[in-house]
């Protein structure tokens, strides 16, 4: 009827909605296990791990995320303990003040970022000129104004978290603590702190997602210390590689993993807070058929987790004994053909085309384009330079290839005491 | 000591109303006024060298601004056409990429703010998911996609929709698609926030009057869901104006974004000054808008960001 | 008794703003005593609590505890402790660490708190429960956790705001008797904040009675209730009806009022107003509905009323009886229930008598709105 008609076109919408969003990630993710060069799923060539070790051998890549969890630990510092600050402030601001006040600290939200980063960058230079300290001052240094530059709009976010606990707060309680004779410093760490713990908590893993994956701030204020996201964006745009699905598919995987994991947790949570509330709870839990270990009974996403944990440790273990060399040889052999037959071809029609020329009239001006020409029809038309060559691939895989062989099982690459001598 | 301060530090104790206060005057003073006042300053200042810094040629001028309207001076040009032309493409494409945005995610966040059930936090967790990817790697995952040996082509011309890869970088459709697809969260988010605590007995009313869906829809649930929209709306303008990774991985050799104008000021081209003008300039519009959709919806400061 | 420590307000004074929260209070506490501020909410009565604990500094005037004053000391600093209306509780923390926070402060040792939060949950009736959250206690354990927690911090003052206001009807009343125990048992000073006259008459030494930041009487419960000295204090404390009118004559201790309606009438002028009234004053004269009794029909002079009958209703332990009063205001008569009969006088008049002592003149003034 009219309407099942409904429901079926929601959950076709669902789905192409889905489609769109997670589509994207899980291309990638197949991408970092294609052996091709360039970064696709189709058409599939090998299974290969070789993009891992290649990943892990990468000093920028490991360099970035060294300078990105030192920044985003600075900036989980200084936006949390601002954010909470001002969320405080705000509670208790002159109520005149109250709507400027909050207008201020919104507004880094809105700011564009690279507005943020210019901001940070002109005015702690002037700052440092002014204190007559040199270009290799601390202020001018990367990693304060990449932590400040951040901290000026994660802030925000962190102050919004809190201030929704804060909410919830009753003033009295600290007041209680006062006149129990607390100081002000003991009944802030006794009683408010472990009352905003919680949201200090998620504060805190909001700045640091933030601050990691934070580009448009960063690209201005990074200076000697380009994070992670900084390097990413580089390689990105300055050719594609599927080292970079690789990384990719870990951190799809690390935050999928996180994400069922904050689930399970929460719902474990609310399975003791039921089994407290009605001793027959418990009863129907562990009474049940099945005797699954309590962390599991009802717990659907814990469940997941398990199954998680299970399938990382053997596709990582599959990785380690797997070699994808046959089969590499074997795609590598197909494309010399199809590339041999490709320049044959093309030698064919430059021959035809002589043929022709020397059979026309004799124009200098005609045989120019048609050189230019000759080339884009080999096949690099796209924008993207030499990377859709497949002469410039295959150039490539031949010098690549005494690296592969001393290399071959992907993860376990990075322990192979080979792949030290052969880089 | 003024009252107030006095009955602050009476309530806050001397160590930490010290602390805090510090804390607050360090991030609204040090970290957002006086910096957006500095680059406001620059962009009136010619590009020196350091060393004439406070020297006779540093005084302030509108040279900056003028050039984003005229270009460079004896350039034989009456106006900046191609940074004018990025600016306002720009501004469209942002509207357009909101507007999109909205249309795709406001069926979601009807659906997930009226619907109860274990699903609902699967749809959730499949939401937030994507958004804890860094942005470049989900431009890097739409660029995969729309490239020319790309999964999309790859199926298209499968079905025989193209004979040759069709080339959506050159064409902006994988610059836009990227814009939508990273700010999806940040329009849903607010829109299902206002939707959640709609009564869903006001919409059995309607229908119970007989009012169509999108009767229902129009009065009823639009209106009441204005703040997030507006909210949405302002949060992806705002992104989408001002990204900056979207457009440099996914954006054609040939067509710019304004941020990216920015970007070449500051490293290419070494023209601070002028770079700031422009960062100001964006900064200016972006306010606009935002006062805009404030006034057009009727919402206060207090509802966006939420 | 031990003597406790007493409290001095002297001409405390506390604004915010234009707004002028409390007027010129006195009051002097004595040591060992259970004080109470009584007054409609928003009287400033919270307000002096707050100046006395420490939370807000009196814009004019001196706190005096134990004869030492306490401007410059905060909260922390002060030897009282705070029940608070909603107890505040910290609810992360188990009974028995919320008991001995203020132990805790000073650097107890976690067997130390154990053993005295054991000692105090013994004395509050509520043994082996101290592992419990906050969460998982009903009202009045609540509230018993709560005393025990200030107790703790062996204060000299027990400043209490409305502590049982949440509670229900049958646990007031018997907190009521259970705080006076405890107060006596510990022999300290409590200051005591409610709006609820009966909790303040039944547990009180002395009552200072508030309206609109001013302290109208100060007294212990007897004297307020039988000798108001103003209208306030008579029309709040207890029901009360009044009738309007002028002053004819004064001799003595009595005036004689010209009513509105009831025509003139003979009462006793309050202590404090004693010498204070003339002719032709605005005064009013409340009568207790206790204090009035059935007289003889017709009966005519300077102590009785007669007016229309415009309800009765039985109570069990009265009857009580609504006739025309003055002002749109009732006059309610409650006769004891001493298994007499009692004809129905609905819609007739009555006539009623009184005994002089028991009315009583003040000038006129605000009444207490219900």
């Amino acid at each position: 009827m009219n309407n099942s008609a409904i429901r079926i076109s929601i959950w076709i919408y669902l789905a192409i909605f889905f489609a769109y969003l997670l589509g994207p990630l899980v291309i990638m993710s197949v991408t970092a296990f294609n052996s091709s060069e360039f970064p696709r799923a189709t058409p599939w060539e090998c299974l290969t791990f070789e993009w891992f070790s290649a990943l892990f051998q990468d000093e920028r890549i490991l360099n970035g995320i060294k300078n990105s969890i030192i920044i985003g630990f600075g900036t989980i510092v200084l936006s949390v303990s601002m954010g909470l600050a001002g969320a405080l402030m705000l509670t208790q601001i002159w109520p005149k003040l109250r709507a400027t006040y909050y207008t201020i600290i919104i507004a880094p939200i809105l700011i564009p970022g690279v507005v943020l980063g210019i901001s940070t960058l002109v005015f702690w230079d002037r700052v440092n000129r002014m204190l007559g300290l040199g270009a290799d001052s601390f202020l001018s240094s990367g990693l304060f104004l990449t932590v400040i530059g951040q901290s000026t709009f994660i802030a925000s976010y962190c102050m919004l978290v809190l201030v929704a606990r804060l909410q919830r707060y009753e003033i009295v309680q600290t007041e209680a603590a006062l006149d129990l004779g607390a100081t002000h410093a003991q009944a802030f760490r006794k009683v408010m702190l472990p009352f905003m713990r919680p949201a200090i908590a998620s504060a805190a893993v909001l700045a640091f997602l933030a601050s990691f994956e934070n580009y448009n701030t960063t690209t201005f204020t990074f200076g000697e210390y380009p994070t992670l996201t900084i390097e990413l964006a580089q390689k990105v745009r300055y050719g594609i590689t599927p080292a970079i699905s690789a990384l990719a598919f870990i951190i799809v995987v690390l935050t999928v993993f996180a994400a069922v994991a904050n689930e399970a947790n929460i719902k474990r949570k609310e399975l003791a807070a039921a089994a407290r509330r009605g001793e027959t709870t418990v009863g129907q839990v562990s009474g049940g058929g099945i005797r699954l270990p309590r962390f599991l009974a009802g717990n659907s996403a814990a469940v997941l987790l398990v199954i998680l944990c299970i399938g990382t440790i053997t596709v990582v273990g599959t990785a380690t004994a797997y070699s994808p060399d046959q089969c590499v040889a074997d795609i590598r052999e197909q494309k010399r053909l199809e590339a041999d037959e490709r320049i044959q071809e093309l030698r064919r029609k430059r021959d035809e085309e002589n043929i022709r020329k020397f059979k026309g009239v004799f124009d200098p001006e005609d045989i120019a384009p048609e050189e230019e020409a000759a080339p884009a029809t080999g096949g690099n038309d796209s924008g993207f330079g030499g990377v859709f060559d497949p002469n410039a691939l295959s150039g490539q895989e031949e010098s690549e290839a005494p690296s592969t062989e001393g290399n071959d099982s992907g993860f376990g690459g990075v322990f192979d005491p080979n792949s030290l001598s052969s880089e | 000591m003024p009252g107030f301060l006095k009955e602050f530090f009476n309530r806050n104790g001397i160590g930490m109303g010290s602390l805090m206060l510090g804390l607050v005057l360090f991030w609204t003073i040090g970290l957002i006024i006086l910096p957006q006042l500095s680059i406001l300053d620059f962009s009136f200042r010619p590009n020196l060298p350091p060393p004439e810094y406070g020297g006779p040629k540093d005084v302030y001028t509108l040279e900056n601004y003028r050039y984003l309207v005229f270009g460079p001076e004896g350039g034989g040009q009456d106006y900046n056409s191609v940074d004018l032309r990025v600016f306002f493409r720009t501004l469209v494409a942002a509207v357009c990429v909101t507007l999109f945005n909205l249309i795709l995610c406001y069926p979601i966040a009807y659906y997930l703010g009226q619907n109860k059930g274990n699903h609902m936090r699967i749809f959730a967790l499949m939401l937030i998911i994507p958004y804890w990817i860094n942005e470049i790697l989900r431009a890097f995952a739409l660029r995969i996609i729309f490239g020319e040996s790309g999964v999309l082509n790859t199926v298209l011309m499968g079905l025989g929709v193209f004979d040759t890869p069709f080339d959506f970088i050159r064409n902006d459709i994988a610059l836009y698609a990227g814009l939508g697809y990273a700010y999806i969260l940040l329009m849903i988010f607010p829109i299902y926030n206002v939707i959640e605590s709609l009564d869903r007995n006001q919409i059995e009313a309607a229908r119970d009057m007989g009012a169509s869906w999108p009767m229902i829809h129009k009065r009823v649930v639009i209106p009441y869901a204005k703040p997030g929209i507006s909210s949405g709306c302002t949060m992806v303008f705002m992104l989408s104006a001002g990204a900056l990774a979207a457009p440099q991985i996914l954006g054609g050799p040939s067509s710019l974004w304004f941020t990216q104008l920015i970007y070449q000021q500051f490293n290419d081209n070494n023209d601070w000054p002028q770079g700031a003008a422009y960062a100001i300039v964006l900064l200016a519009v972006c306010i606009l808008f935002v006062l805009a959709v404030m006034r057009m919806f009727k919402v206060n400061m207090g509802d966006i960001g939420k | 008794m031990s003597a406790g420590v007493g409290v001095d307000l002297e001409n405390i004074w506390i604004r915010f703003g234009d707004f002028v929260a409390v007027r010129d209070a006195n009051v002097n506490i004595n040591g060992g005593d259970f004080f109470s501020f009584l007054g409609p909410s928003g009287c400033g009565k919270t307000t002096i609590l707050r100046a006395v604990s420490g939370f807000l500094e009196p814009s004019e005037g001196n706190v005096l505890i134990g004869g030492q004053n306490m401007q410059g000391f905060g909260p922390n600093k002060r030897p009282t402790a705070l029940i608070f209306q909603n107890l505040a509780l910290f609810p992360l923390m188990k009974v028995w660490e919320n008991i001995t926070f203020s132990l805790e402060i000073k650097g107890a040792s976690s067997a130390e708190r154990r053993k005295r939060a054991d000692e105090l949950l013994d004395m509050i009736a509520l043994p082996g429960q101290g592992d419990k959250l906050p969460s998982e206690l009903s009202g009045g354990q609540k509230q018993r956790v709560a005393i025990a927690r200030a107790l703790c911090a062996e204060p000299d003052v027990l400043l209490l705001d409305e502590p049982l206001s949440a509670l229900d009807l049958k646990l007031r009343q018997h907190m009521r008797t259970e705080l006076r125990e405890i107060q006596q048992r510990v022999g300290i000073t409590f200051i005591y904040i409610t709006h609820d006259q009966g909790e303040a008459l039944t547990m009180s030494d002395d009552i200072a009675v508030m309206k609109a930041g001013v302290i109208d009487q100060i007294a212990d419960g007897r004297t307020i209730y039988n000798d108001p000295s103003t209208a306030f204090c008579a029309s709040f404390v207890g029901e009360n009806n009044v009738f309007r009118g002028k002053v004819k004559k004064v001799s003595g201790d009595h005036a004689m009022i010209s009513t509105n309606r009831s025509g003139d009438l003979m009462a006793r002028i309050s202590t404090a107003n004693q010498g204070k009234m003339k002719e032709g004053d605005d005064a009013m004269m409340f009568i207790r509905p206790e204090a009035l009794a059935l007289a003889p029909e017709g009966a005519q002079g300077d102590h009785f009323v007669t007016a229309q009958v415009t309800n009765e209703e039985f109570e069990g332990n009265s009857f009580n009886i609504f006739m025309e009063g003055d002002g749109g205001k009732e006059i309610k008569v409650s006769l004891p229930n001493l298994g007499q009969s009692f004809d129905s006088h609905r819609g007739q008049p009555m006539t009623l008598e009184y005994e002089v002592d028991n009315a009583v003149v003040v000038p006129a003034g605000e009444l207490a709105t219900e």
